[in-house]
């Protein structure tokens, strides 16, 4: 948003790429700039207005009340670092983080897999490609909603569609949301499903990659899977990691699903109790606003981490076509 | 889901948090935007919150018909949800400065909020709430620190709902519960169990918080002390979780894993007993309408296992639920009207009946009894017939006590699925207990 900013102030010559016109002095130039400064940011106002008010302003509290014990009903009272300190022995904490990482470790590769797959099948020029498209990033617009996770709740519930087919085949099931060992894989699939977003980046990826290579490579006998491993994937990999960089950070923020499928408390015995739903729950179950709003910025200094460390190693193999 | 919006949002919701804060900060930018209190004759919207099932909808939703007939000037909103959603939600237009002018709350959350300023100190409304003809004792739960913020929607008693059909048609006879020991309610638990067609059981998990309370008193402890402190000693909740694990093993009482998808579902007619499942259920007296309802069973009430046979009586009698009213309504005199109507009206306790427990105002009571359809009649015989037997009052935790229930369930799932021993979950349940009420 901020590009656009600078667009508007810019001098509208420069834009136009026009000779300036010879008569015109220092001052009606200044102040035509200025001009187009203050239109410029009059038409910024709202969103500015926005930014201050919905997430800057926000933001700078939730900083302060990090370091505060705050119940929410009663003014907040400054207590330094002790949040962060009680972080330490947080044992819920540590089995959030731990649920938070398996999932993201697990689910991440797994859609990016589904994603990638499916964009190469659709990629092959079938015929209603706009249709299967539109068919497969459904799932992507509807899986974070709640009526999904509702639904997602009965399939794998005791008398769930799931068991029906199980039994169908001799197999006894069990509630498979409300065993500790299962409940997190439910969701891990569940966020699989939603490969819609990364699949249409892909398939873009793929159409970006000039024809001509594929041509010389046949003319030197490549066969599929070579073409696949030292074409496609090569020059692919900027959006693989463009996708894996996105979906990692959206990762770690999901919270709708698990929140509906364990009923809130992120249950069976925490085993699906996701960092954002754990950071619900300290601030509006037991009223630790103080603790949530240190576990916000712990959680974004661990993204941070992670996506500072993701451009580290991207170094290594991400390659861009022009290298 | 997965590009700007989920961040957007994720990034919204924690921003939330912080936003609740600056909410908080602005007194008067919240509320409805109701004409003031000035002029007594003005239109005012009252929002009116509880939670409950559809059942108790349609009879609230009848007495605030009745309600708003004989107060033309006054529209009353009202906001349900089922149980586990309600805190969240309250907490959070709490902290918006966006509360209901009515707030139905019970056990220790009357406590926590008018701790915290949240709710109106009722002396302020005397004059058009009264509460003289109410239960001393059920008046009391809603007295913290001298400061009446709640007044008793009705009495309630926590007990075991028993179904007689699941009962004969496992050929298992009624138990006596002038006599019953925990260790019989084991026995038939897993005979009732047993006789069953598969997928019926004696009972569902009968771990709650409420039943530990029952259980510590009948030993003489109880689970919080008058100073606020935990009460219930490691040995206590032993027992109780081996006891319970060995229901479980005897297939008396549900697999974890429908255990603890029932936990989740806390609306009566998808309990066990309600789904007719089941034999037994530790329950609260005013479920029992709705259980019958929904099971279609003549259900009948009993008293707890080890009542007579341990060392003291464990039941107790309580109010059910506390109306209170937010401290920042602007509409304190309407609010009290309405709370005034919901429990010393005859007219609202004919509606209501015992949904909200026997009705607390003792005229009201007289009044309604005899209209007492039987299913309500039943829970009120019971009250009537266990009150010279009951156990002294129950000791209400101190703030942050109303974690209980969460602490509570997550711990029995450790226990239930062999992640902890009885021993270990004991201790965990006390540790993190005492740390929430710290």
């Amino acid at each position: 948003m901020s590009p656009t900013g600078s667009t508007l102030t810019r001098e509208p010559q420069e834009v136009a790429g026009e000779p300036r016109p010879p008569g015109r002095d220092r001052s009606t130039r200044y102040s035509q700039r200025r001009r187009d400064a203050v239109t410029g940011y009059l038409f910024l106002t709202p969103w500015l207005i926005g930014l201050v008010a919905i997430t800057l302003g926000p933001i700078l509290a939730s900083l302060y009340l990090a370091f505060t014990d705050y119940s929410l009903l009663k003014p907040p009272e400054w207590i330094g670092l002790a949040n962060f300190q009680e972080m330490l022995s947080d044992r819920r904490l540590h089995k959030s983080l731990l649920v938070t990482f398996q999932y993201v470790l697990i689910s991440v590769p797994l859609q990016l897999l589904m994603a990638l797959g499916l964009a190469i099948v659709l990629n092959k020029g079938i015929r209603g490609l706009g249709f299967y498209r539109s068919v497969f990033y459904l799932p992507s617009l509807l899986a974070g909603s709640v009526s999904i996770a509702i639904l997602w709740r009965q399939i794998f519930g005791q008398e769930g569609l799931v068991n029906d087919v199980l039994a169908k085949f001799g197999i006894e099931g069990q509630s498979w949301v409300a065993h500790p060992d299962f409940a997190l894989g439910t969701l891990i699939l569940l966020n699989g499903w939603t490969f819609g977003a990364p699949m249409v980046i892909f398939l873009a990826g793929l159409r970006q990659i000039p024809a001509s290579y594929y041509e010389a490579a046949a003319v030197d006998g490549a066969g599929r899977w070579t073409t696949f491993v030292h074409i496609t994937l090569p020059l692919l990999t900027p959006i693989i990691f463009f996708n894996l960089v996105l979906q990692v950070i959206g990762a770690f923020q999901s919270f709708t699903q698990a929140f509906v499928v364990s009923g809130g408390t992120g249950g069976p015995a925490d085993s699906t109790l996701l960092y954002t739903l754990y950071l619900y729950d300290e601030g509006f179950g037991s009223f630790h606003m103080g603790y949530a709003s240190a576990m916000a910025w712990l959680l974004l200094a661990i993204i941070a981490a992670l996506t500072a460390i993701n451009f580290l190693f991207a170094k290594r193999w991400v390659f861009y076509g022009d290298e | 889901m997965k590009h700007h919006a989920p961040t957007y949002r994720a990034a919204r919701r924690i921003t939330a948090l912080a936003l609740a804060g600056l909410l908080l900060a602005l007194p008067g930018c919240g509320g409805d935007s109701g004409s003031g209190s000035g002029d007594p004759n003005a239109p005012v919207t009252l929002r009116f919150s509880w939670w409950g099932n559809e059942d108790r909808a349609k009879l609230t939703q009848q007495a605030i018909d009745a309600f708003q007939t004989a107060n033309p000037g006054i529209t009353v909103k009202p906001e349900y949800g089922d149980f586990n959603g309600y805190f969240d939600k309250l907490a959070t237009s709490v902290a918006a400065n966006d509360a209901p002018d009515v707030i139905t709350l019970g056990g220790a959350y009357p406590r926590e909020y008018g701790d915290r300023g949240a709710l109106l100190d009722l002396a302020e409304v005397k004059d058009t709430l009264k509460t003289d003809k109410i239960d001393q004792a059920a008046l009391s739960n809603g007295n913290f620190d001298g400061k009446q913020y709640g007044v008793p929607t009705g009495v309630n008693a926590f007990g075991v709902v028993v179904n007689p059909k699941v009962f004969k048609a496992a050929g298992v006879p009624l138990p006596d519960d002038d006599t019953w020991t925990w260790e019989d309610f084991r026995r038939i638990a897993e005979q009732v169990a047993k006789g069953s067609p598969k997928g019926t059981y004696g009972a569902e998990d009968p771990t709650s918080a409420d039943m530990l309370d029952l259980y510590a008193r009948q030993r003489g402890e109880s689970l919080y002390t008058e100073e606020g402190k935990v009460g219930i000693s490691e040995k206590t909740l032993t027992d109780w979780f081996t006891m319970t694990t060995a229901l479980r093993d005897a297939g008396a009482t549900p697999p974890a894993s429908l255990t603890s998808e029932l936990a989740g579902q806390p609306a009566p007619e998808q309990t066990l007993m309600g789904r007719g499942l089941a034999g037994m259920q530790l329950d609260w007296t005013n479920q029992l309408g709705s259980l019958r309802k929904a099971s279609g069973a003549e259900l009948v009430l009993m008293r707890a296992p080890g009542e007579s046979t341990a060392t003291k009586p464990g039941m107790w009698l309580q109010a059910s639920q506390i109306y209170t009213i937010s401290a920042r309504t602007k509409h304190q005199e309407a609010a009290a009207k309405l709370v005034n109507f919901l429990v010393n009206d005859p007219a609202a306790g004919k509606i209501t009946l015992a949904n909200r427990g026997i009705p607390a105002n003792s005229e009201v009571l007289t009044a309604v009894k005899p209209s007492l359809p039987k299913d309500e009649g039943a829970s009120a015989d019971f009250i009537a017939q266990i009150t010279p037997k009951v156990g002294p009052a129950l000791i209400i935790g101190p703030t942050g006590s109303t974690e209980s229930v969460k602490i509570l369930e997550r711990t029995n799932a450790e226990v239930l699925f062999n992640r902890q021993t009885p021993a270990q979950g004991a201790k965990r349940f006390l540790e993190e207990l005492t740390s929430a009420i710290r």
